[in-house]
């Protein structure tokens, strides 16, 4: 890779084929490596949807080679993982119980699959009473290999890696609402208050210090959109009929109206306590994005694009997006005058950027593809068994 | 001199957490979650039932009696008492035991209830107090975490309320 600064300007093509391809190997052998235990599997099924998702990743990140740009190859990822993700998971929870509700004895027999938007509610029982508020089980079992411990260890090796970019290359809630933010060519509401930004943090705060009071996970009992297209608890009762019109109204309001009207992920910008979270590993992650002040000429346009409001009139003065910065890529395709850079903290901005986004797009992609594409396999499995 | 130093850090600790990624498949995925595993945690009891205090011998099966489970500051949980009567196969058409909770020798509860062939049918459970410790049922299905028969992999599961809630350090 060439550190003239002239390699900076983004031609149409950014790279020549061969060269894109070359790129394209190590990704195209990983895939390969990740989906060959799947290619051993019976069902014939199965082995064709990894030969595609297997293409399907390949030719994205050949694609990111290619132009040089990331956020659109990136987003057909993340929303084909958003979409099908609950295809798959529903499938799987038919299959095995009949239902996509929890029945209680479920829950007694710790088969309830481990989902990560709970570890934040975990912290406090566990480091004070070696308590895990689930309904879980700690090791894998027969009935549910979703176990606490290989959930909790998967999103610890994720998040050494990826940071705050878990939210845009690991998540399969963010997909949906991504999906419908893309829908619309212009944003009906443009004005949004800023310190909405806030708002995940305290929900963060209450649900974190309630669940440690009330011994119970709050947020997926309570405010958990995603229930909606996931599980939820089995009503039974007057609770668990409110509980349950929270999941949708929350749903559709935060995950589909408000993305299509904003062309923001809004439950991911204003609301998700995990993403809040995740946002504490940015600051040991290495990766970050940089604003070249001597290049910027205030356009807002990497505001505008980016899809969670985490660069503010300030932050652009300071050179940088805030911590809530999931490294999606949107601003950096949008910004014209190449001064928002992929960068490696403590590294110069500029002539290294190119540099510093490869570095990083291995190591997600590689994420997304172990990750997302076993997910992205297994739901695709289930539509070509229904379709043949 | 200190900017160049930088950046070599810089880039070795990008190809350091690319090497993380390459190694998460193979060996970090599952050191992360033994490390997990081996931490000594456990799901809580208000799901789980709680640990087996003594196990009872009965004709062809057993019925094993955890110790009381009691809530945490403000949990909204009833205490109670989980008892299991294992392995499911083995159990009679119909289940009528006075069983020992607090294993003082004698009888705290009579626990009745019929065990369907089919595993998916609803199970009902009737349990008479025979100490003022426990609270009686009548039909009761999956009322909630502390009133409860289910049937698991395990065995038949029954919870039994508490009447009054024991002391944390309370066994048999």
């Amino acid at each position: 890779m060439s550190s003239h600064p002239s390699t900076l300007e983004r031609p149409p093509a950014f790279r020549g084929v061969g060269k894109s391809l070359l790129l394209t190997l190590p990704i195209l052998l990983w895939s390969l490596l990740m989906f060959s235990r799947a290619f051993l599997q019976p069902r014939h099924e199965l082995r064709l949807a990894s030969v595609v998702v297997m293409l399907f990743m390949t030719v994205l990140f050949f694609l990111m080679m290619r132009t040089g740009t990331t956020y659109r190859w990136r987003r057909y990822f993340f929303v084909a993982l958003g979409l099908l993700f609950p295809v798959g998971f529903i499938a799987d929870l038919v299959a095995v119980r009949g239902t996509m509700s929890i029945p209680i004895d479920r829950m007694v027999s710790g088969d309830t699959p481990f989902c990560y938007m709970v570890i934040p509610m975990l912290v406090i029982p566990a480091a004070l009473t070696r308590t895990i508020i689930f309904p879980g089980s700690i090791l894998p079992t027969a009935s549910n290999p979703h176990s606490i411990a290989i959930m909790i260890g998967l999103w610890l090796a994720l998040t050494l890696v990826l940071g705050k970019a878990w939210c845009s290359y690991a998540c399969f809630f963010g997909g949906i609402e991504e999906g419908f933010a893309s829908v619309a060519k212009k944003p009906k509401i443009r004005r949004i208050d800023p310190r909405l930004r806030l708002v995940p943090w305290a929900i963060l705060l209450a649900i974190v210090l309630l669940s440690a009071a009330l011994f119970e996970p709050v947020y997926c009992m309570w405010l958990c959109p995603f229930k909606a297209v996931t599980e939820y608890p089995a009503v039974r009762s007057v609770q668990t009929a409110i509980q349950m019109a929270i999941f949708v109204v929350l749903f559709l309001g935060l995950v589909i109206v408000l993305p299509l009207l904003t062309k923001k992920r809004t439950q991911c910008a204003f609301f998700c306590p995990f993403g809040a979270f995740q946002s504490l590993f940015n600051k040991i992650n290495i990766f970050e994005i940089r604003i070249d002040r001597e290049k910027c000429i205030d356009c807002a346009a990497c505001r505008n694009a980016c899809p969670t409001m985490a660069i503010s009139k300030e932050s652009v003065q300071a050179g940088r997006t805030l911590s809530s910065c999931m490294k999606c890529g949107a601003c950096v395709d949008a910004c014209r005058k190449h001064a928002a850079v992929w960068h490696v903290k403590g590294t110069a901005t500029g002539p290294s950027s190119e540099r510093s986004r490869l570095l990083f797009l291995y190591g997600a992609w590689a994420m997304a593809t172990m990750f997302g594409g076993s997910v992205l396999a297994n739901s695709v499995s289930y539509l070509l068994h229904f379709v043949m | 001199m200190r900017r160049s130093f930088t950046a070599v850090l810089g880039y070795f600790a990008g190809g350091l957490t690319l090497l993380v990624a390459i190694l998460v498949p193979f060996v970090l995925m599952g050191f992360f979650s033994n490390t997990v595993a081996r931490a000594g945690l456990h799901v809580d009891e208000g799901y789980s039932g709680g640990v087996v205090a003594r196990t009872i011998a009965k004709n062809g099966y057993r019925i094993a009696v955890n110790q009381p489970v009691k809530p945490h500051l403000l949990q909204r949980l009833e205490p109670f008492v989980q008892i299991v009567w294992e392995p499911a196969s083995a159990l009679p058409a119909q289940i009528s035991d006075e069983v020992d909770l607090d294993g003082d020798g004698r009888p705290d509860v009579r626990v009745t209830f019929a065990v369907p062939t089919d595993a998916q049918a609803p199970l009902r459970v009737n349990v008479a107090s025979l100490n003022d410790n426990y609270q009686s049922l009548a039909g009761v299905g999956k009322e909630s975490f502390s009133r409860l028969i289910v049937r698991t992999d395990r065995g038949i599961i029954v919870r039994v309320p508490l009447s009054r809630c024991p002391s944390k350090s309370s066994s048999h």
